[in-house]
């Protein structure tokens, strides 16, 4: 095992916010090849920010986002295509294209960034949707389809051109604790079948107990990572009350309803 | 792990007697290494016809499973259809994997297609489409008219509010540019018409020819329809998200009526800026006019004369009628469509632009029946 080229994504040193408001300070992990890595936090803590900064739909105040060896910051014009297509990201919603049936979701990074032949991308896509367990769905409009079946059809879409990374926004939002569950061991199935290297934001207990190999916390107040670990090692050892708090479902004191200010209030 | 997701993919053919053929692929297969691979292994087996296939996947690593189709298409013949093909050493996962991927019917999944209906087929769902929209439109026209009334007698509960807020955004902001395409109409109207006159020495008549066509039907419709585009849109939009958002299920459940909450409002908003709009449209149209003249050294004086010789108190109360109607027209109709909008975000688009479509078809069917009607009172 070569240490240097285990690490697919390297995080340094990252700032990033939106207008006056900072919400990431001095962000800083590494991600190594085939491992599924959770970011967790609570709700407004910046997980979905610090994900749209690695992929490089923003750029961030500070610091340097690395994939695979390669600057994503500083890679411009063809090699920054290039570098996208290292990797794939499935949106919270699914983001399937309303107009397009399954099948066409699936295809069309196929027709943008291959010369395949016509049957070879039939049989890629007809591949794509077994591998995430839908086959036959292949003609129906996304509109027809369940949430569950949606994020399916996303994963398949962002694994279309067999990128090397995954990244996940909140992929059990909105779904029943069971099809929660298939989605976690599919991407499981995914990492070990195929080892695909996923980035996950979560806050779904479940999940992360599941499959995460690795989570940093980020902490709300100071937008830094509070910590980070294997989940059984944050779990069982660590001395962070947030930490503990996260993990035991557990509110923050002073947020029940006889304690908590109401914003308006005159003691506010 | 240790292998660069990279290496290229490379494959090795072995004829042996008895039509044995082995394939043993080695590297990282994915969808960019595979267009390659593919079409040399169908050069290289098509031609062996094997009677027996092996592929040693052994050194195989598949990146994100597009690999998976090629060996799919391997193991069931795809280029050696007389062959018994073996896939071996994958690892169990993956070996059952393709398994059962090899063993599902693709052609009848691939073929598994929407049925393309027949013409008398779609002839029939058409018209009933058709009736079931014309159903749709006489039932939210009585239920406007009911609400209409029903704000009359309870005018307390009626959000003006929310109808002052759409004045602004759908009348005040649509000043600017419903006066300047206005205006533009009238200088084009004049210069038009301004040759054919000349012949007969008859310029003056450019007075009467704007004044009006700008009171009696420039101004009305030209306002109706850059509404209709501008406003009706906005507004089969806006309805058309909040019931893909499920906003609209929201106010049912509380008890609300989403006619009476959100459609009320804007079809007064409608019927009250058309009007307003419209006064401007008339002005700026005739102002367009003007300078023509002006400009074909008429004095202000003789326009002015020659424009209230030829348009009349009625001519006004005609046109500012008209755009009553049509305010309605286009603001029902942009609920409406609203209203109906289906599932998804191109449900959204698609109910804009048949908000647009039928408010223009219907405000121009309107002033027809204005014309026809105003000409037979005449």
């Amino acid at each position: 095992m070569n240490g240097e080229s285990d690490i697919v994504i390297a995080v340094r040193h990252l700032a990033a916010g939106y207008g006056d408001r900072q919400i990431l300070r001095d962000i800083s992990f590494e991600v190594r090849r085939g491992e599924v890595f959770v970011i967790i936090g609570g709700s407004g803590s910046g997980k979905s920010t610090l994900l749209k900064h690695i992929i490089g739909l923003f750029p961030p105040r500070q610091g340097e986002v690395w994939i695979e060896g390669e600057n994503l910051l500083s890679a411009q014009g063809e090699a920054r295509t290039r570098l996208l297509r290292r990797f794939g990201v499935v949106y919270q919603s699914g983001a399937l294209f309303g107009s397009m049936t399954v099948a066409e979701n699936v295809r069309l990074p196929l027709d943008e960034f291959t010369d395949l032949p016509e049957v070879v991308k039939e049989h890629v896509v007809s591949a794509k949707l077994k591998v995430v367990g839908l086959t036959g769905a292949a003609h129906l409009m996304p509109a027809e389809l369940s949430g569950g079946m949606q994020k399916r059809v996303a994963i398949a879409r962002a694994m279309a051109l067999d990128p090397h990374i995954l990244f996940l926004d909140e992929p059990s939002a909105g779904l029943d604790p069971i099809t929660a569950a298939g989605l976690d061991a599919l991407i499981s199935q995914l990492s070990r079948y195929f080892g695909i290297t996923f980035v996950i934001v979560t806050h779904d207990l479940g999940s992360i107990n599941a499959i995460a190999d690795r989570v940093i916390m980020l902490d709300a107040q100071s937008g830094t990572i509070l910590a980070e670990g294997r989940p059984a090692e944050l779990r069982e050892h660590s001395a962070n009350p947030s930490v503990q708090r996260f993990f035991n479902r557990q509110a923050i004191p002073g947020q029940t309803m006889s304690e908590v200010k109401f914003y308006g209030s005159k003691d506010q | 792990m240790t292998e660069s997701p990279t290496t290229a993919v490379q494959t090795e053919v072995q004829a042996q007697e008895g039509g044995r053929v082995t394939v043993v692929l080695r590297g990282a297969l994915d969808v960019q290494t595979m267009g390659g691979l593919w079409r040399e292994l169908e050069a290289r087996l098509r031609p062996l016809k094997a009677a027996a296939l092996e592929v040693d996947a052994t050194a195989l690593r598949l990146c994100g499973g597009g690999g998976l189709a090629l060996l799919r298409f391997l193991k069931t013949g795809g280029f050696t259809p007389m062959a018994k093909v073996t896939v071996r050493g994958l690892g169990e996962d993956l070996d059952q994997l393709l398994w059962l991927f090899a063993d599902e019917d693709s052609e009848a999944a691939a073929t598994e297609r929407r049925r393309t209906p027949s013409l008398p087929e779609e002839v029939g769902t058409s018209v009933r489409a058709s009736v079931r929209d014309l159903r749709e439109q006489i039932a939210f026209l009585g239920k406007m008219a009911a609400e209409l009334a029903g704000a009359m007698v309870h005018p307390e509960r009626f959000r003006w509010r929310e109808v002052k807020r759409l004045c602004i955004t759908a009348g005040a902001n649509a000043l600017p540019i419903v006066s300047l395409l206005s205006l533009l109409v009238g200088l084009m109207i004049g210069f038009e018409s301004a040759a054919p006159l000349a012949q007969f020495g008859a310029q003056i008549f450019i007075a009467n020819m704007v004044g009006f066509g700008a009171v009696r039907e420039l101004g009305p419709m030209m306002t109706a329809i850059m509404l209709a585009g501008r406003s009706g849109a906005a507004f089969a939009a806006e309805i058309g998200t909040m019931k893909v958002n499920e906003e609209l299920a929201a106010l049912t459940t509380m008890g609300l009526d989403p006619i009476r909450f959100l459609a009320l409002q804007r079809v007064t908003a409608g019927m009250i800026l058309t009007p307003l709009l419209t006064v401007y449209t008339m002005l700026a149209g005739m102002l367009g006019g003007t300078l023509v003249m002006l400009g074909l050294g008429f004095s202000i004086s003789e326009i002015y004369n020659q424009m209230t010789a030829s348009v009349h108190l009625h001519d006004i109360r005609f046109g500012l009628s008209k755009s009553i109607v049509f305010g309605a027209i286009f603001s029902g109709v942009g609920c409406l469509r609203g209203f109906q909008t289906g599932q998804g975000p191109i449900a959204v688009g698609v109910s804009a632009t048949r908000a647009v479509v039928s408010s223009i078809l219907l405000i121009i069917l309107a002033d027809t029946v204005f014309a026809a009607v105003g000409f037979l009172v005449s």
